[in-house]
């Protein structure tokens, strides 16, 4: 499967190549290179070089070189950089021009892209967070949630899991739904983004916006509410065309192991076990395979045995230019991940192509098409299997093969190297191409309409086999397929007039979009033999089917009003209007969502002019509406589902009442108030925002409970109102400029309260959902825990514990343990979090460092307490127990059986060294002799250290108890966190 | 030029024809499930009944509380719990049985969701606009519905007393609901089996195929049930009489089937996998559970039945032992059977205790090298063993599929109704009319069949016919249910279960009092119904 994709991704390389040749046979006259750099000589990448008059532009890279076509061979160059002095050099005949440019703390004419259009950022009006540019690059992480996790205040991600391949969970400004959706809308290139967040080469992005408030994201109506993310590729610019190729190759590791018992304290424990449950010891271990290794004196390390030294290795190769009249950018990228755990693995290969066309002086065109290909293939390890193995349990059988049963006759835990004999593949197809044609009519100045037309086909495909070695004695097999079209069509006309000092600018858009899914899925068991995996599923003697599909239309208006007047005070009026096919049958179907700010740029008042430590400052305050579609496709309907039943040896279908429905379900509502600062000081050496925000859901979509009488137990409502108030602080200081040295210091802070403001109309608590009226969402909701019973102690007979049983706060002092003496604990969801990025220059070398953190919440911890596995399984050495003679007052007896439920819920607080990176810039007179116009290369170590006092696998990975499944995650794939060092490098010929 | 142009608007053109606003766009279509209005025809009736059937198999198949089956045999007077799971555990702490207790909330939820899918039915069925169905179909559909719907009300009315009533099925949500008294629950429960009993097919007309769907025996058979439960004596005797003298069942007397060449007796054979059904040769079964493995027949049984694995001893434990098909597969000894069960029940010679029916002894079975000094030879008790490790068990439960040792479920036919048990309640019947001569003769039909001793109308008692439910019913039925029912809960769990010597303090019947002749009506349910008030059961507090 590699090679081919790689021999694919050959040719599709080789194509842009020629059209490359073709390309640059229109450029005649001379092409001007150079290198720009600060005062301080540092190069400045990104820096736009224009060749005045003209459209031709090429940008600086990653070591601040250009090179630029220059068709008759003279003119002037126009250097363009935010926070620095726009520069015009005449070329004067010159073939290299090199030049400094000189900061400009006023020089905020920075081009930000927002919902539908582009704004200066000195314009903006709403909350507006750009993600540092730094983070895109020079940073070997395989997802984009990776890169920019703990990067910008008021996005939270959390990466529950590191199985290769998997993205983090991202919310920005809180929890503003109960049951839908709570992950922002991913917009990429101005579309609707319908793939999931690792199809998204982190190489290709050229910047990323996150769109906070109301005013930034009501023009998403019914899919503003949880902020809005839009990712802007990069584009081809005119000019040279410039190869570059950056890559990477690293090894990964357990970033924190849990080590197990060792063989001396398992042996240990099922003696203490034993005598917990008031049993007679009658052999050194419960199990036949563990007595016959222990008397041979052999010993296995399962986690040695489970996992291996990761590698990660990714290619990108990159090809941009242009003429005056047509740019491109192509790129190819392959990504290959073998995993820590064995057997887990991922490829990425991807393609993009954006190309914008000038075709008449009214008319532009230009498409962005991307693919790409997903492969996480392969039978994977057991990880929790392997950290319950007994240190005595039996790897192989004598045939060589695994053995089924480690711990036999214990059936209890299979071998966690079970999976690696099955035959699995899981891959993933995206294919994305949008179109645009834009129009600026002659005869209205201002006036520019734009149509948008893009479609994604994405398809999945996932088979598996699990044999005799794999402990399925008949064999089994399944093979699902799923296809998703999307389509969007959207109209955009934009009208932009000065007049006076006024400056007005006028957005309206009408679109419609439709996706359309289907899954089909088979099963099969008993073959004759393991000899042809899922390939012929005819081949069973058993076959199982399944099938679903649905379908879902949006059709939308929105407008909005840009008014400024002198660049000082700023007006924004928006409102956007809704419909989709998935609300209620009785509704209209249509939502109406509006939203205004105002700015005030204070820094360009006159009596501003003097205060020269004042560099930039802007207030600004946003109110309005946005929505949460929440709903899935028929949601609404009252359904009945097809179940079976045998009858003398056939099985019949039936039919049983599956929900009550409820068509006068309708969207989320978020209305939102937020006042924002911007400031910088000291020509922006001190820089940054600062925000309040409050924005109350109403109209939660509930899954109301209704007296199991009715013959249901819960219907869908409306109901409800959660609250998230919130303090976001980003500050951006140059601690030190002197001469090669520099530093620079990056801190962003969120804090977010949640609270849930009213459940279903009544004041009651939801206490079986873990819902309470004032509290936080992600409640958690136990007991008090004090310590444990000792001996001796005075323990009430009402109590029904014993020593070695855990002591609870007995709250409503009944004398008893009851569900009454559960109390809100904390909350699942962070008090607060943050970033802080130290950056260290001297003359080429760059030094990075990245910590960032998450404080104030709490989770059940799942390797703490196993239950009455306890005296089955190997347990972490950091976890112990409770004996009469080591009295311990944080861990239970071995015949603890938490007869109260308790949910074990720890702190899971934690400060990580997220990532640390050190590049070097070749300097370009050495590059020279070699005909290379630039050179970077750098180490990345990441999640290089955690503080916390977690104890486990990791305070943010999500583990889950054996047996459990948490909506995608499944203890199956429980993966620890993966420490990594990588070394790269970034060409540009 | 012109030529893009001309394409460009034509574009446009086309873009605005495609989004009007249509309605129709915005209009949704339920694709991959089934609404109301498409299941109101003949095939959309027949699959609702087969939905009551899976339904009711999972009030068996229970498996996401594997102490579920345990729950109605804790704390009564034949077992003890010895690996409870806890969903059980307050069925033997009676001190920690309250109105939050799953087992009673599943029970209540079970039966509404039977009730609300029968009553679906039969408004549809009932519905004078339905003209296309014969009548003979349609009263074979009702009755069908309305046999669940009374199996359903009776389980409530027998666990809780007066339940709310519900006879129609509901469009919008109520929260409204009161407790009915409990003649009036038993007039909807009476009504319906007797509609029931009068509509469904008789077994003997029915196809092999369909010997699992409701025949109008079973109706009889609930009936007399009901009937004695709201002490209806003369009544009840008559609907267990339409049972025996129907001629269509007679007790297993002698060997048949799979294994009857193999030691075993005629009892012991009705258990055994592949004899169950009436097509197998059982005659005795009235209304048998069929299940099938789920990996050979898609929906085979619901959910994972845990009966093997509970009542079974976990004697895999032992070294030298493995999960053998002649042990009946693998157990993990939730309950045991107590000592007044395994030494005082039953009176020597009784089939019903035979070494087929009750296992007592083990001998080791692994052919490995290292127990070859051990092998075959006869597992001694040493220890803790006799709690749950080679404990005796009942082999009713017993299945193994050797491609599936483990067997976290079991897939095994349950014999939900019998004729054994007819006798059982006509002669509770007529003991309740005084018949102590007629009582002791229905009860020698079991035990000349038994080979045991022979009874007299002296002997009869209604704790004698508790004892010989047992003897004859063990395992197979709701003990619970039946000492609720007829009110012995107490003195008998009392008198022959509690302070066990050797048993654990934990695993003790603690607490049991009068309360306990009715479950608490689940706090949740109080709780969501805000709109009127369902009183709690006397002795329950929060």
């Amino acid at each position: 499967m590699q090679h081919y994709l790689l021999k694919g991704l050959r040719y599709l390389l080789v194509l842009p190549l020629v059209c490359l040749f073709v390309a640059g046979a229109f450029a005649q006259g001379i092409t001007v290179q150079g290198k720009v750099t600060d005062q301080g000589g540092v190069a400045l990448p990104g820096v736009t070089v224009l060749l005045k008059g003209t459209t031709t532009a090429a940008p600086t890279d990653i070591d601040g070189n250009y090179s630029i076509a220059v068709p008759g061979g003279s003119g002037t160059l126009v250097f363009s950089y935010v926070g620095f002095q726009t520069l015009e050099v005449p070329i004067n005949n010159r073939t290299t021009v090199d030049v400094q440019l000189g900061s400009d703390a006023r020089a905020l004419d920075e081009v930000v892209v927002v919902g539908y259009g582009t704004q200066k950022r000195s314009d903006i009006t709403g909350s507006v967070a750009s993600v540092p540019k730094n983070r895109l690059s020079n940073l070997p992480v395989t997802d984009l949630t990776q890169a920019i996790q703990g990067t910008t205040a008021g996005l939270n991600i959390t990466q529950g899991s590191s199985v290769p391949g998997s993205s983090g969970g991202m919310r920005i400004r809180g929890v503003n739904s109960i049951s839908a959706r709570t992950s922002p809308f991913i917009v990429v290139d101005g579309s609707p983004f319908f793939g999931q967040m690792n199809d998204i080469n982190p190489n290709d992005i050229e910047s990323i916006e996150i769109l906070k408030d109301a005013s930034a994201v009501a023009i998403y109506g019914t899919r503003g509410s949880n902020g809005v993310i839009l990712i802007t590729t990069k584009r081809g610019l005119s000019g040279q065309p410039r190869i570059s190729y950056s890559g990477y190759t690293g090894v990964e590791g357990l970033s924190n192991k849990l080590t197990p018992m060792s063989p001396d304290a398992y042996v240990q424990k099922f003696a203490d076990y034993q005598r917990a449950q008031g049993l007679t010891l009658t052999q050194v271990l419960p199990n036949t395979f563990e007595v016959e290794n222990y008397n041979a004196g052999r010993v296995t390390d399962w986690l040695d045995e489970a996992t291996q030294t990761g590698k990660i290795t990714e290619h990108n190769l990159s090809i941009t230019g242009g003429t005056d009249k047509v740019n491109y950018y192509l790129t190819g990228g392959y990504l290959n991940q073998d995993g820590v755990v064995k057997g887990y693995g991922f490829q990425r290969a991807s393609i993009r192509s954006n190309l914008d066309a000038t075709i008449t002086s009214f008319l532009k065109a230009g498409t962005s098409l991307y693919f790409a290909d997903h492969n996480s293939d392969g039978g994977r390890a057991n990880m929790l299997n392997a950290t319950a193995m007994s240190p005595y349990g039996q790897v192989h059988n004598d045939a060589g093969g695994f053995e089924i049963f480690p711990m036999f006759p214990e059936l209890l835990f299979a071998n966690p190297l079970l999976g690696l004999t099955t035959d699995r593949v899981d891959r993933r197809k995206l294919i994305t191409g949008t179109a645009y044609t834009e129009l600026s009519p002659g005869f209205a100045k201002g006036l520019k309409y734009r149509l948008n037309a893009s479609y994604t086909y994405e398809i999945g495909r996932q088979a598996g086999y699990t044999g005799r070695a794999g402990n399925n004695m008949v064999g089994a097999a399944y093979a699902n397929n799923n296809e998703t079209n999307n389509w969007v069509l959207e109209n955009i006309l934009t009208y932009s007039k000065d007049f006076d000092k006024h400056h007005i600018d006028f957005t309206g858009l009408y679109s419609a979009q439709g996706t359309d899914y289907f899954r089909s899925g088979a099963e099969a068991n008993t073959f004759i033999n393991d000899e042809l995996s899922f390939y012929n599923l005819g081949a069973a003697e058993n076959r199982f089917s399944t099938s679903e599909s649905n379908r879902t239309n949006l059709l939308s208006q929105m407008g909005r009003i840009n008014y400024s007047y002198d660049s000082r005070y700023l007006l924004t009026l928006t409102a956007r209007r809704d419909g989709f096919s998935a609300f209620g049958a009785n509704t209209n179907k249509f939502g109406l969502f509006p939203s205004m700010a105002v700015g005030w740029n204070i820094a360009n008042e006159a009596f501003m002019q003097d205060v020269s430590a004042v560099t930039e400052l802007k207030l600004r305050f946003s109110y309005g509406k946005a929505g949460n579609q929440a709903l899935d496709p028929n949601q609404t309907a009252t359904i009945y589902n097809p179940v079976r039943f045998p009858f003398g040896g056939a099985s019949s279908v039936g039919v049983l009442a599956a929900r009550l429905g409820n068509p006068d379900l309708n969207w989320e509502t978020t209305t939102s108030a937020n006042i924002g600062l911007d400031y910088g000081f000291l020509q922006n050496r001190i820089r940054g925002t600062v925000e309040v925000y409050n924005a109350k859901t109403e109209d939660l979509l509930l899954q109301r409970q209704i007296p199991n009488i009715s013959g249901y137990s819960s219907v869908w409502y409306n109901l409800g109102e959660v609250r998230n108030k919130g303090v976001e602080f980003t500050i951006s200081t140059a601690n030190i400029e002197a001469g090669k040295f520099r530093w620079e210091t990056d801190i962003n802070f969120t804090r977010n309260k949640n609270e849930i403001i009213e459940l279903y109309g009544d004041g009651q608590d939801d206490i079986t959902n873990n819902w309470f009226i004032g509290r936080s969402l992600g409640a958690v909701f136990s007991y008090n825990w004090l310590g444990v019973w000792q001996e001796g102690d005075d323990i009430p007979a009402t109590m029904n514990a014993r020593p070695g049983d855990l002591r609870f706060e007995d709250v409503n002092g009944d004398g008893r343990i009851t569900g009454d003496d559960r109390m809100y604990l904390g909350s699942t969801l962070p008090k607060w979090y943050g970033g802080l990025t130290n950056t260290f220059h001297y003359g080429n070398f760059h030094l990075s460092v990245f910590l960032q953190t998450s404080q104030g919440s709490m989770k059940s911890n799942p390797d703490i307490f196993y239950g009455d596995e306890v005296g089955k399984r190997n347990i972490p050495a950091e976890v112990g127990y409770w004996t009469p003679e080591n009295r311990s007052n944080e861990w239970p007896s071995l015949s603890y059986r938490n007869p109260h439920g308790y949910n074990f819920a720890r702190d899971n607080s934690y400060v990580r060294i997220k990532d640390a990176r050190l590049s070097y810039t070749v300097p370009q007179d050495f590059l020279e002799r070699f005909g290379i116009s630039g050179l970077t290369i750098y180490t990345a170590g990441r999640n290089l250290y955690t503080f916390t006092k977690w104890v486990g696998w990791d305070p943010e990975s999500t583990h889950l108890p054996r047996g459990s499944t948490s909506g995608s995650d499944s203890w199956v794939n429980n993966y620890p966190l993966v420490r990594s060092v990588s070394f790269g490098l970034n060409l540009t010929l | 030029m012109k030529k893009y142009i001309r394409l460009f608007v034509c574009a446009c053109i086309g873009l605005q024809a495609l989004t009007a606003c249509d309605d129709s766009f915005l209009e949704e279509e339920l694709l991959n499930s089934y609404s109301p209005t498409n299941l109101r025809d003949l095939p959309g009736l027949e699959a609702s009944v087969i939905g009551l059937y899976n339904h009711n198999s999972t009030f068996h198949s229970v498996s996401w509380a594997q102490g579920w089956v345990s729950v109605w045999q804790v704390g009564t007077d034949i077992v003890w719990p010895t690996q409870p799971q806890g969903m059980e555990n307050p069925y033997f702490d009676y001190n920690t049985l309250t109105p939050l207790d799953g087992a009673a909330d599943h029970t209540w939820n079970w039966s509404y969701t039977m009730i609300n899918n029968a009553n679906v039915i039969i408004q549809n069925v009932e519905s004078p606009d339905l003209t296309a169905i014969a009548d003979a179909d349609k009263n074979r559909i009702n009755a069908e519905a309305r046999f669940f719907r009374g199996l359903a009300y009776n389980i409530l009315a027998t666990a809780f007393g007066g339940v709310p009533l519900i006879t129609e099925p509901l469009t919008v949500p109520r929260t409204d609901f009161v407790r009915a008294p409990l003649a009036e629950v038993n007039q909807v429960i009476l009504a319906d089996l007797q509609f029931a009993a009068e509509h469904l097919p008789d077994i003997a007309d029915l196809p092999a195929n369909r010997h699992a769907r409701a025949n109008k025996y079973m109706a009889n058979q609930l009936l007399a049930e009901v009937y004695l439960r709201v002490n209806q004596p003369a009544l009840a005797e008559a609907q267990a009489d339409v049972v025996i003298n129907s001629g269509r069942f007679n007790l297993i007397k002698t060997r048949y089937g799979v294994k009857a060449n193999q030691p075993g007796d005629p009892f012991s054979d009705m258990f055994i996998y592949g004899n169950q059904r009436r097509s197998q040769g059982n005659m005795e079964a009235i209304w048998v559970m069929e299940a099938e493995n789920p990996r050979d027949v898609p929906g085979g049984m619901t959910d994972a039945p845990q009966h093997r694995r509970n009542w079974g001893a976990s004697y895999h434990s032992r070294a030298g032992m493995l999960p053998a098909d002649s042990l009946g597969g693998r157990g993990i000894s939730r309950m045991r059977l107590n000592n007044w069960v395994l030494y005082d029940l039953y009176d020597a010679g009784d089939m019903r205790n035979s070494k087929y029916n009750i296992r007592r002894e083990f001998y080791y079975n692994d052919p490995k090298e290292q127990y070859s000094n051990i092998y075959k030879t006869k597992v001694p008790y040493e220890g803790p063993d006799t709690l749950f490790i080679i404990n005796p068990y009942i082999t009713k439960w017993g299945h193994f599929d050797p491609q599936d040792v483990f067997g976290y479920g079991m897939w095994k036919d349950f014999i939900l109704m019998r004729l054994g048990e007819t006798y059982l309640l006509k002669a509770e019947a007529q003991f309740k009319q005084g018949n102590l001569a007629g009582a002791a003769e229905s009860i020698n039909e079991l035990r000349r069949r038994a080979n045991a001793p022979l009874v007299s109308a002296t002997d009869i008692t209604l704790d004698f016919i508790l004892d010989e439910r047992a003897r004859e019913l063990i395992g197979e039925e709701n003990r619970r249910l039946t000492l609720m029912r007829t009110g012995t809960l107490v003195d008998r769990a009392t008198r022959l279960n509690t302070n066990i010597p050797g048993l654990p303090a934990n695993r003790q019947i603690q607490g049991l009092t009068q309360t306990h002749l009715l479950l608490p009506i689940p706090q949740n349910e109080i709780d969501l119904n805000k709109d009127a008030v369902i009183e709690q059961n006397p002795g329950y507090i929060r």
